[in-house]
């Protein structure tokens, strides 16, 4: 899962040269990441410019905690762990979380498409924008550990053990979260399948 | 075969689980082995897994900004940086002058502190071991006034003599 970037640095390594005061070190680990940390944010959140703040803020903190990142983890689990923390905290405060079908986005920023599907006809096009509604609505209404579990395995590839570190939780915990997360979706979208 | 549930594909619950984990490839070898021969058996299950591989690639939705989104990123987060940087930087100048002169800073807290203290110390007791300047004077001035009136009164008692009648005329007269 480590990704090394084209001078071939190593996260750990970077690491060690961010924390001894190598700033470009810590903005090597930060174009290796960011993309990342932005869908991770923007799976939660659903709003390009929070989910940009969101994962910045999560740069920072990573930026200002690096003295104390022991290394006992990898850095993406540490970071990981810092953003969808941020993640989860901005939903509990923030009275604007409203999850909006991204297609309707779309309409309202122009049609840009978003999407990785292109339905074709209008009746295709309904039943992906329904769908999408439908997801986003019972992604909301999971129990945060669940959905962090669902998205960090289905949306961001996570390993079980990965997310176990990132979650501070045991496997086998993250097992359950994930099926009841998988079968409230297949419940919810039964028509669909 | 276990029990069946309420799902859209009417799975076996005992392998509910094992079927999602299945589908994303996180089962361990034993557990492998069993629900694959648990699939070839039962076509509900099969299903279920079928409906999976359907569904769940739907539910994913990833944002696709343009490359100036990530320009703007990048420079941002930059100037974010640059601003904790200074603040953290701050803070860690005075922490590592700390950290790299420990006896030196040591040394004159010590000194600061005993020097502190010996003149608050001092300072409180004063009053009360002061020596007792006033009372001496006092005492001085009291004796001087004593001296004064023992020399008026010898003053005085040699008036009286000399005022006594016969005082002196007795002893003559008598001589």
């Amino acid at each position: 899962m480590e990704n090394t970037g084209p001078l071939e640095f190593k996260d750990d390594q970077l690491v060690g040269l961010a924390k001894s005061g190598d700033r470009k070190a810590f903005e090597m680990l930060v174009e290796r990441y960011k993309q990342k940390a932005y869908q991770i944010a923007f799976h939660h959140i659903r709003d390009r410019e929070e989910a940009k703040d969101i994962s910045q803020e999560a740069f920072l903190r990573a930026f200002t905690q690096l003295k104390r990142f022991d290394l006992r983890s990898s850095f993406y689990t540490w970071f990981y762990r810092i953003l969808v923390n941020l993640c989860i905290d901005y939903q509990r405060r923030s009275r604007r979380f409203i999850w909006q079908p991204l297609e309707e986005k779309e309409n309202q920023e122009g049609g840009n498409p978003m999407t990785s599907e292109n339905p074709t006809s209008p009746d295709q096009h309904l039943s992906a924008e329904e769908m999408s509604r439908r997801v986003a609505v019972t992604l909301k209404e999971l129990p945060p550990n669940q959905r962090k579990a669902f998205i960090l395995r289905n949306h961001e590839g996570l390993s079980i053990r990965e997310i176990a570190e990132v979650m501070r939780s045991a496997e086998g915990t993250i097992k359950v979260h994930l099926h009841r997360a998988v079968m409230a979706l297949r419940r919810d979208l039964a028509e669909f399948e | 075969m276990a029990e069946r549930i309420h799902f859209p594909s009417q799975s076996c619950k005992e392998y509910e689980q094992d079927l999602v984990l299945y589908y994303y490839g996180e089962l361990g070898e034993g557990e492998l082995h069993r629900t694959e021969a648990h699939l070839q058996a039962c076509d509900s299950c099969r299903q279920t897994l079928e409906s999976l591989r359907s569904l769940l690639p739907l539910t994913v939705k990833e944002d696709h900004p343009p490359q100036s989104f990530w320009d703007n990123y990048s420079r941002e987060l930059r100037g974010k940086l640059d601003q904790v940087e200074v603040k953290v930087s701050w803070w860690d100048r005075i922490v590592s002058l700390i950290r790299s002169w420990p006896v030196p800073v040591a040394a004159t807290a010590i000194v600061i502190l005993l020097a502190l203290t010996l003149t608050l110390n001092r300072t409180l007791r004063r009053p009360e071991q002061a020596p007792p300047v006033n009372e001496e004077i006092f005492e001085i001035l009291r004796i001087a006034d004593d001296v004064e009136f023992y020399k008026n009164l010898d003053l005085l008692d040699s008036m009286d003599m000399l005022e006594v009648p016969g005082a002196f005329s007795n002893g003559s007269e008598s001589a």
